[in-house]
């Protein structure tokens, strides 16, 4: 089956800088995962598994050095984006829940505010980002018209056009923006209006005290504000007999409420219980109903409809249904002014196109000769810094401005290599020093041991890097953007130019609609209460107000998964998410992020040492020890028929509930990975390691076209070996019940 | 292992609350069971429901609050509530009927009987108080004499044997002496023994591991240097560490290393029984099974007792003998552990049991949880429940119309 790669990780390297030495937490590892998988993590703690989401995430501790490798998701490279961009990455498309969730949450924060937070941050910046590309975009785009026509003198168009065009657009836009805002200010004092409605009802329906007639007067207020033309259109009617009704309801309530303010001060008692009579009740049910409706009517088309209206000043369409309307809109739009501009568009989409491509090949020439510079070996600081400008500045003038989807590649470019050759300068520098304190801690040694006295501590290896290494990966940071770009040459034939213009169309009427999307506090409270109750918290307009210490453990994950949803991802990052927590409540969570992941069509990377977690939770399976992938393959495979002695041991080392013998546990502790082992990391806890596996590391062995494991038993050559007593009669128990336990 | 019917403990109606202010929390309510001497007994149940404060109630790291906990057939423990509410019960029993009979006019004699049968109850239940309390105070003390008169007789017939020999007599006379003074500081409750789940934070980490192993024998009196360091590195390699290991300081060692550490300071006092709280939760899964392995061949070598708490079900399995399953500070039920797998009969055991993730996908994906709602499942506005023994060996939480169903079920 061709299934889509969300995110894939190729051999990816992460060390940490620490005072004994370079710890090699995560060595050459690489896995694709797919659209709508669980892919499970296994391994034991230092293993690496914690420090491969954090890279992903781009949280990795500050002493972290990225070695190599790299992570693509959505055409970038995580580790070499800038933090800007991670930014609008992390939590928007890349969320991860937390091992504790105590630790991840604020203490002194309500709930309700921690999950909104996000939410209205995010809109904030989401607008302010729309206006400001889109402008960026539109004054791009009249500038590359004006080039075009400048250089083609033949168009039936000529510069002035240009300049009446581009208002035209930008006026009607900003026409369709006001019509469409003041919709939306109608529509958002409706669901505001509906949330006090259900607030009003939830709190009379558990008899708790309310302050009805100040609520009904902000209902009236909100009410009030419903006053756009077209979003109330055939609902004017009915909005002002609900009006009339409410402001009876007040009246009387006011009235109960000053008689029960006498009556208590005749009493002299406590007060009367505030609760809404049942009038009141009735109305509000009436007007939550016609809320209702009114939100769900089919929307307007404000993108020509502005234009409509834009023309002709004065018109209202606001009395005809909504799809005719529409209808009609479109066509005179498309009559009157977008053939034309688009026509236009296309001559300037051509045009730049066109102009990259020649630039590309220039940028292709400049790179071959850099690529030639830089591996003779033989250049300065200076040398080098002017070749990486003259060549950043081609392949910048090689970038499209007007293509939507941007080249990232391209765009990353400078940056990278910029580091890369800083890199190798130090390396220049810091070599020698370096061994020149490896021969004198060497000597220094040795000599202690020439005395006779026992020395405990020993020579931190030496952290050199051959400066042919790092021109290497200068050279391959070149070779991917000319790779990218002679492909792009080669693919120029078949360049769509309509759908470019399309696609620069929608780009600019997205990046207006995003202007025009605004959240406000108690929309962001609404929805926050919708996502409470889908991760399954009870009572959730009550909870919203409580603080992290009044939810038990597995509420409070619920929260952090909640708070990882609210910004809805494409890829879910769980750390242990039910470690901490106990069976009952870990089943509800697993089933919950199984339920999550099904109705969202989530991506999880699922990160545990429990195997029968994994088993719940997993479509696939990486074995991870010592910062090595040691088997991965589905499910089924891996703990049917599992390879590797690491996850033989694994598998061994837990009972089960027909588990009567003694178990098998792994002797020792992980290797110490500021001296990995040179051969297989496992050997010295194996007990069916071979010679070879003290001396060379294992390759991929492939089980089946899902099944690979590093070990040198499944070489052609090598001895035949008897899975562990333990795992062969569970795999038998478990293929004789076929998936039967319990049920005897 | 052959069947061993002598109890070890006893806990009887154990009580634990925790006061809150103005009211209590009873994070143990009406707890009873039986530990037999070479048995481990696991103690199952969801986070907060007791487990833990159950255990270190046993070990008296509490004061309980009612109840009694018997220790080799001593008491060890007492609570006082029990009698207390009796009393004010009679107190206000009594109120009602005197009122009553007084409005009636009844006569004088009836009158002072209801007084003498107040006062009867008041007496009896103030001397259990009594009793309870000397029992908390002055079980050690018993404990340290009973041991001293043993020493005395021991050692009378000694000096017996060596009359005359005056060099000999003075040696006898010192060890009798320097054992005199660890049998007066030896307590009953060191014969229990817990291991906490926290491997890090369990260890001092200013102390060697010397230290804290040999804590518990010189706070017991012992001084002689030669025989605690003899003594630590015994049991050191009893846990499968090396003598070398004692003058290190636990940061020094692995979560497996130091939870051997927690283990070798519990097994020095010799104890007959140990209390493991949740002994391998914390730690990783290679190496959850060596401290398995470890409490496993303990068990068998020193003949341990083992109370066992944890929630991993499939461990306590493994490990036990028989199981107490707790819920919201009740037993709801306790089996031997086949039993307890193969015929669950309380509905919160089954939905626990049916909560067990196990390494098998094909299972897993079609495993179905059951919910347990204690409103949805029981009826208990008339009848209310009690401990029941259903099939020897088997107590369920029910009422009347449950017991007769679930011995319905069983056959």
């Amino acid at each position: 089956m061709n299934k889509e790669i969300k995110l894939s990780v190729n051999n990816l390297k992460v060390s940490f800088r620490t005072d004994g030495g370079k710890v090699q937490a995560v060595r050459d590892i690489s896995f694709d995962l797919y659209k709508g998988e669980t892919l499970a993590i296994v391994g034991e703690s230092g293993s690496g598994k914690s420090v491969t989401s954090k890279a992903i995430m781009g949280i990795s501790a500050g002493n972290s050095i990225y070695e190599g490798g790299e992570i693509l998701y959505d055409g970038q490279d995580l580790i070499r984006i800038p933090e800007e961009e991670m930014h609008k990455l992390r939590g928007d498309k890349i969320a991860m829940i937390f091992q504790d969730p105590l630790s991840a949450l604020n203490p002194i924060m309500r709930i309700g505010k921690q999950i909104t937070e996000a939410m209205l941050l995010k809109n904030k910046a989401n607008r302010k980002e729309g206006k400001v590309t889109f402008n960026k975009t539109l004054a791009e785009l009249s500038e590359m018209m004006k080039k075009a026509l400048a250089e083609n003198p033949n168009a039936s168009f000529n510069a002035s056009d240009v300049d009446k065009y581009i208002k035209t657009f930008d006026g009607f836009n900003i026409q369709a923006i006001k019509l469409e805002n003041s919709y939306n200010e109608a529509r958002t004092a409706t669901e505001e209006m509906l949330a006090v409605i259900e607030e009003l009802l939830f709190m009379n329906e558990n008899r708790q005290k309310v302050d009805v007639v100040s609520m009904l007067s902000l209902i009236k207020r909100k009410l009030k504000g419903i006053n756009d033309k077209y979003f109330v259109s055939k609902y004017a009617d009915a909005l002002n007999a609900h009006a009339m009704s409410l402001y009876s309801v007040i009246r009387a309530e006011r009235k109960k409420e000053n008689l029960l303010d006498s009556a208590k001060k005749l009493a002299g008692g406590n007060a009367a219980k505030k609760e809404a009579s049942p009038e009141t009740i009735t109305v509000l049910e009436a007007l939550k109903k016609t809320a209702k409706e009114m939100l769900e009517q089919p929307a307007y088309n404000f993108f020509r409809i502005g234009y409509y209206v834009f023309k002709n000043p004065g018109a209202d369409l606001s009395k005809m249904p909504a799809e005719e309307a529409n209808e009609m809109a479109v066509k005179f739009l498309d009559d009157d002014f977008m053939t034309s501009f688009i026509a236009l568009e296309k001559i300037a989409v051509q045009y730049s196109f066109a102009k990259t491509i020649e630039n590309k090949k220039a940028a292709i020439a400049a790179l071959e000769s850099t690529i030639a510079f830089f591996k003779t070996g033989k250049f300065s600081e200076k040398e080098a810094d002017a070749a990486y400008k003259s060549v950043n500045k081609s392949v910048l003038a090689a970038i499209d401005p007007l293509a939507v989807i941007k080249d990232n590649i391209a765009y990353t470019f400078g940056g990278a290599l910029e580091r890369e050759i800083e890199k190798y300068f130090f390396i220049l520098k810091n070599n020698p020093k370096e061994e020149a304190r490896f021969a004198r801690q060497t000597a220094k040694r040795e000599a202690l041991l020439a005395k006779g006295k026992t020395v405990e501590w020993e020579v931190v290896p030496k952290s050199v890097i051959e400066p042919e290494v790092q021109i290497e990966s200068m050279v391959s940071v070149l070779a991917r953007v000319m790779n990218k770009f002679k492909n792009d040459v080669e693919m120029a034939e078949s360049f769509d130019v309509d759908k470019r213009c399309i696609e620069i169309i929608d780009f600019l009427k997205e990046k207006a609609a995003q202007v025009v999307y605004k959240l406000t506090k108690s929309i962001a409270k609404e929805k926050a209460i919708k996502l409470m109750e889908e991760v399954g918290i009870p009572q959730a307009r009550m909870r919203y107000r409580q603080y992290p210490f009044e939810f038990s453990g597995g509420m409070r994950q619920r929260i952090v998964i909640a708070i990882a949803l609210s910004a809805n991802p494409d890829v879910l990052i769980c750390d242990e998410p039910t470690t901490a927590l106990d069976v009952t409540i870990q089943a509800q969570i697993l089933e919950l992020i199984n339920r999550l992941k099904k109705e969202r069509n989530l991506s999880i990377i699922f990160i545990t040492h429990d195997l029968g977690v994994v088993a719940n939770m997993a479509d696939r399976i990486a074995v991870m020890y010592a910062g090595k992938i040691v088997e991965y393959g589905t499910a089924e495979e891996v703990f049917y028929d599992p390879r590797h002695p690491y996850t033989w041991a694994l598998l061994s080392s837990m009972p089960d509930l027909d588990t009567n013998e003694k178990l098998d546990a792994i002797p020792g502790t992980p290797p110490n990975m500021i001296y990995p082992p040179v051969g297989d990391a496992f050997a010295a806890r194996n007990k069916y390691a071979m010679e070879i596996d003290f001396e060379m590391q294992p390759p991929m062995y492939e089980v089946s076209p899902t099944h690979f494991a590093a070990t040198w038993l499944l070489h052609p050559n090598a001895p035949k070996v008897e899975l562990p007593k333990i795992i062969t009669e569970r795999i038998k128990r478990m293929k004789e019940r076929g998936g039967n336990h319990g049920e005897e | 292992m052959e069947k061993n019917n002598e109890v070890l403990l006893k806990v009887d109606h154990l009580c634990q609350y925790f006061s809150l202010g103005h009211r209590d929390m009873k994070a143990v309510d009406d707890v009873s069971f039986e530990i037999r001497k070479g048995e481990t007994f696991g103690l199952v149940g969801e986070s907060g429901c007791g487990k833990t404060t159950t255990g270190r109630s046993i070990i008296k790291l509490y004061d309980i609050t009612s109840g009694n906990i018997y220790f080799k057939g001593q008491r060890i423990g007492a609570g006082t509530r029990s009698y207390k509410d009796a009393i004010s019960a009679a107190r206000t029993d009594a109120a009602k009927k005197l009122k009553q009979l007084r409005s009636e006019g009844a006569s004088e004699e009836e009158i002072k009987k209801v007084i003498a049968e107040r006062d009867e109850i008041i007496a009896k239940n103030r001397e259990l108080i009594k009793d309870a309390k000397s029992d908390n105070k002055e079980v050690d003390k018993q404990y340290a004499e009973s041991l001293l008169k043993d020493l005395e007789t021991e050692y009378a017939e000694k000096f017996k044997q060596v009359e005359g020999n005056a060099e000999k007599l003075a040696a006898l006379k010192k060890e009798y002496k320097n054992r005199c003074r660890v049998a007066k500081k030896s307590r009953l409750i060191t014969q229990i023994q817990m291991i906490f789940q926290d491997p890090i934070a369990s260890l001092d980490p200013r102390m060697t591991v010397r230290d804290i192993i040999a804590e518990g024998l010189v706070i017991n009196g012992i001084t002689d240097k030669d025989y605690i360091n003899e003594k630590v590195y015994e049991i050191l390699e009893t846990v499968g560490l090396v003598r070398e290991h004692a003058d290190r300081y636990p940061h020094e060692f692995s979560g497996g290393q130091r939870q051997r550490i927690g283990i070798a300071r519990a097994v020095v006092m010799q104890p007959e029984m140990i209390i493991a709280d949740e002994p391998i939760s914390a730690l990783d899964v290679s190496i959850q099974a060596q401290v398995i392995n470890l409490l496993n061949d303990l068990r068998e070598r020193l003949g341990l007792t083992i109370l066992f708490i944890a929630h991993d079900l499939s461990v306590v399995k493994y490990f036990s003998d028989r199981i107490g399953v707790m819920y919201f500070g009740k037993m709801v039920e306790l089996a031997d552990s086949d039993e307890l797998f193969k015929n669950p009969l309380h509905p919160y055991t089954k939905s626990l049991l049916s909560a067990i993730p196990l390494p098998d996908p094909v299972y897993e994906k079609q495993r179905t949880r059951i919910t347990y709602n204690p409103i949805a499942e029981h009826d208990y506005s008339v009848d209310a429940p009690t401990f029941r023994e259903i099939t020897p060996g088997h107590f369920v939480q029910c009422n009347d119309a449950e017991e007769a169903k679930y011995r319905q079920q069983i056959k």
